[in-house]
């Protein structure tokens, strides 16, 4: 049987950030995530890194986390940041008390910002309404969340650490009141495995009541639904917020060639199967038009719901989710519930991960007499190429392919530009939005990364592949291809896992049928969309 | 100015622009189109799918239109077979199965035929067309129909440089451009061709080639050679778009191309003039009627303004008011409401337009 000292369960930015802190301290782990990285609230958020601004007024304790985190993100994942800075404006519809208000908060939380005129903050970001009142500068931030959490797995990796995807756990075995073996399935298998562990760490973020009832234990978290648009265009070059008590659609991120508009939020009962209603969308959209004018009118290419999984103290009588704190709590199991070896961490964002993990990894270490302080606010997640590599790869790939290869694949992209400088025909470009090569396809699929790839999602979480308006019509199709041809899969199982990554990338694109998408919808189905029996003289064949 | 006035001016080359413009055209009118490039033909198969033509709640109508389609493809040089009713499966970009109604001869023989042994041949370089995964796959399926049908995957490749990746664009200019490329061609499919009965390659067999042309191949190859939907951009289906635009030009219809329509004057229930979007100076058409087949362009030229159409097909304001008796639209703003799709839609819609166009021209002219 598998054996180790310690089972984290949830592979998001927290789970991830928990399996780096223990093998910086030389603790042996092991990360069981049930889908694939990033699969919960990490992958199916804004991507902002805060800068503590929005907590401000309402929260400030979780506002100054958010702001030493926002600088140590920065520090230790550059790769993973654009740091492009953001505004909150203040909008003429909004109130002028709040405004004044948040300055002050700022100020009295340390949160550093500059106070604009509305000429000035226009100046900046042009496409802003002309009926702004002024706006304050803020350190925001997009991070690219599927890269934040591999950086921290693979570094882990490097350390000694390990993780198994598509692995969801079944039960929890105890031991004279104490963790002792985790019992889990390959759900792409079927097959069943155990883990012995001496503690396990549940960071599984809206599944963390599912898994904390395992081991029989009661968690106070509710799932918070939050919907996000994806806009087929920069509008902006900084984190447009809104200046107003925290609601829907006030803040707009641009993440490489698109920007993100959300969110929406409202309690749901499971963080599985959710989706958006057409009033959200247009909620959404009408919102987000008062900051910038236009924006209802822009190409959305999809839309994506995630579950925020908020921790409710238990003197909380809140009416709705926004009064909830965003801040996080651990929990100790054993004098909580009697159950040795099992710790929670709830609540809490993605801009405080590293914070929250390291929060349950001293509280780990300490129970197992581990001194090794924690260092993951001083060590880079992710060496930096040497310069003779990055001359290798402008020697055979246009500046920004190369840039952009390096900062997804770090060194291992050397390996990739030597396969290109042997054979150029890998440098074909496969994904014109994200400009993924031939080469890093094949790379990411013969699973010679540190964190294999089952699916042709996967690729996408690993090289932004199919993230642009096509939404994978084209790049997947050729993927799919690629997985064929290194024999990754049989021309059935490829075309079975095109069809699933389609049906996928379909569904948010089918919730806001709006524009020009529709027709990318409807070209999508029109070369994918129907496959029919061989008709006449071949007779029937199954399945359609 | 004179030279500007057309009796029907159709605003895009999709299969509803080129159909109004046919109609119309037939009608006896004179007739401008005008758009910016072919449409959605880039994207398309180059056939006709037989679920987008099931269940028409318009037989007679549809059965007009695919007439004239089929005249238009016929004298082209480049004519659909098939029938309306009945639907024929042709090997789709996924390998699989797809049931069509209509196509030309080169993709129509890509039929699985009991007893057959077919060829499927890719081309080195050419990524978006992989022939081991279609025989793996196409053979899967007919195995389960006992037909004994058999396909066989080949590579060839070329000396030339057609460039990395290599594109069926790339190399369907060379086939219409260079005698020297199709001789290659040629002899590469001759190779490979011997004791098999027909070969099916991706879609690269020209932009501009008629049906004669790829006669001439298959003859010198010795067997039938016939072609499998592509990634985009499609070559049967810019094929397609220039023997309908062929067809046009023999009906004496003008076609203004490579520019959008940027305004639509209307005045007094009626709209004016179109200026279109041209370098150096705007050029301005008018049109007893105009037929408005631009896909989502049509949206726009239109503004929010516009609600929906009537069943004239002309374009409603929110008041429910006519915007132009003389505007006619043929595209997104209408619901399939024939109980068909897609670009059997399109064609339907397309000629309905152009014949309700081309009455209301002579209306006017009275």
């Amino acid at each position: 049987m598998e054996s180790t000292q310690v089972v984290i369960i949830g592979g998001g930015a927290t789970g991830a950030g928990i399996l780096w802190d223990l093998s910086l301290r030389g603790i042996p782990s092991v990360l069981l995530e049930q889908g694939d990285i990033a699969n919960g609230a990490t992958g199916r958020c804004h991507g902002l890194l805060h800068s503590g601004g929005r907590y401000v007024v309402k929260d400030p304790e979780a506002a100054r986390a958010c702001a030493v985190e926002n600088r140590i993100i920065k520090a230790i994942a550059p790769h993973c940041v654009e740091d492009i800075g953001g505004l909150f404006i203040h909008c003429a519809q909004d109130d002028p008390a709040f405004f004044e208000q948040w300055w002050r908060a700022a100020e009295a939380a340390g949160i550093p910002s500059n106070r604009l005129s509305a000429e000035e903050a226009r100046a900046l970001e042009p496409n802003l309404a002309t009926n702004i009142l002024g706006a304050f500068t803020s350190e925001d931030a997009h991070v690219d969340v599927f890269r934040l959490v591999l950086a921290n797995l693979e570094a882990a990796v490097r350390r000694g650490g390990q993780f198994h995807t598509y692995s969801k756990v079944k039960s929890i075995q105890l031991d004279g009141g104490r963790v002792r073996e985790v019992h889990y399935c390959d759900t792409r298998t079927g097959e069943e495995h155990d883990i012995a562990c001496e503690f396990v760490i549940n960071a599984a973020g809206a599944w963390a009541e599912t898994v904390a009832e395992l081991a029989g234990a009661v968690l106070p978290v509710v799932s918070d639904k939050g919907s996000l648009l994806v806009l087929n265009h920069r509008l902006s070059n900084r984190v447009i917020n809104r200046c107003r008590k925290p609601s829907d659609a006030d803040i707009l991120v641009p993440a490489g060639p698109v920007c993100i508009l959300g969110t929406s939020s409202i309690r749901v009962p499971s963080p599985e199967g959710l989706s958006a209603s057409p009033e959200e969308i247009n909620q959404l959209l009408h919102q987000g038009d008062e900051m910038i004018p236009g924006l209802a009118d822009t190409r959305v290419l999809r839309i994506f719901c995630g579950a925020r999984p908020l921790y409710v103290p238990p003197a909380t009588h809140a009416s709705g989710s926004r009064e909830i704190s965003r801040s996080f709590a651990l929990f100790d199991h054993e004098t909580r519930d009697g159950i040795g070896g099992f710790v929670s961490i709830v609540g809490g964002k993605l801009t405080t991960y590293r914070m929250m993990a390291a929060t349950a990894c001293d509280c780990v270490a300490k129970k197992l007499s581990v001194h090794e302080e924690c260092t993951t606010d001083k060590v880079l997640l992710h060496p930096a190429i040497d310069r003779k590599a990055h001359k290798r790869a402008i020697h055979v790939l246009p500046l920004p392919v190369a840039e952009k290869i390096e900062c997804r694949l770090g060194p291992e992209a050397d390996q990739v530009i030597k396969e290109i400088a042997l054979r150029p025909e890998l440098a074909e470009i496969v994904c014109e939005c994200e400009l993924v090569t031939r080469a890093e396809l094949e790379y990411v699929l013969g699973n010679s990364t540190l964190v294999p790839t089952q699916t042709i999602a996967d690729v996408g979480r690993r090289t932004r592949l199919g993230f642009g308006p096509c939404q994978g019509t084209f790049c997947g199709y050729k993927a799919m291809l690629a997985g064929f041809q290194t024999h990754r899969w049989t021309a059935t199982q490829a075309a079975n896992e095109f069809s699933a990554y389609l049906q996928e990338r379909w569904k948010g694109q089918a919730m806001v049928q709006r524009g020009k998408q529709v027709e990318q919808l409807d070209l999508s189905h029109e070369l994918y969309g129907m496959t029919s029996p061989v008709a006449a003289d071949c007779g029937e064949l199954n399945g359609k | 100015m004179e030279s500007n006035h057309y009796d029907v001016v159709v605003v895009g080359a999709g299969f509803s622009g080129l159909l109004a413009a046919a109609a119309s055209a037939q009608q006896g009118d004179k007739v401008a189109l005008v758009a910016t490039g072919p449409g959605s033909f880039v994207l398309g198969t180059g056939w006709l799918k037989a679920q987008d033509i099931m269940d028409s709640s318009a037989p007679m109508e549809l059965g007009g239109a695919i007439g004239l389609f089929r005249e238009m493809t016929r004298i082209a040089g480049y004519p659909f077979v098939g029938q309306i009713q009945n639907t024929h499966s042709l090997p789709g970009i996924l390998g699989d199965f797809q049931s069509v109604a209509l196509a030309p001869e080169v993709l129509w023989n890509a039929t699985p035929r009991e007893g057959a042994s077919p060829l499927v041949v890719g081309i080195r370089g050419l990524t978006c067309f992989d022939e081991n995964f279609m025989v793996e796959r196409l053979n899967e399926q007919v195995l389960a129909t006992n037909s004994g049908c058999k396909y066989t995957a080949r590579q060839i490749s070329f000396d030339r440089d057609l460039g990395i990746p290599v594109t069926t664009v790339r190399i369907a200019k060379c086939f219409d451009r260079d005698p020297g490329f199709r001789a290659e061609l040629t002899d590469a499919l001759q190779q490979v061709a011997s004791g098999f009965d027909s070969i099916l390659v991706p879609g690269v067999l020209g932009l501009t080639s008629t049906a004669q042309q790829i006669l001439e191949l298959e003859q010198q190859v010795g067997c039938p050679v016939c072609e499998t939907p592509t990634l985009p951009p499609s070559i049967p289906g810019l094929r397609l778009f220039h023997h309908l635009e062929r067809y046009l030009h023999t009906v004496g219809v003008e076609i203004y191309q490579g520019f959008p329509v940027e305004k639509l004057e209307i005045y007094d229930g009626l709209c004016t003039e179109l200026r279109v979007a041209s370098p150096g100076h705007a050029l301005i058409l008018h049109g007893e009627s105009v037929v408005l087949a631009a896909g989502q362009s049509s949206v726009s030229l239109l503004g929010k303004a516009c609600t929906g159409h009537d069943e004239q097909m002309h374009p409603l304001a929110s008041t429910g008011s006519v915007m132009a008796r003389n505007l006619f639209v043929a595209g997104p703003l209408l619901q399939s409401d024939a109980g068909i799709k897609g670009d059997a839609m399109d064609i339907l819609m397309g000629y309905r337009a152009g014949n309700l166009a081309a009455a209301t021209a002579v209306l006017q002219l009275l």
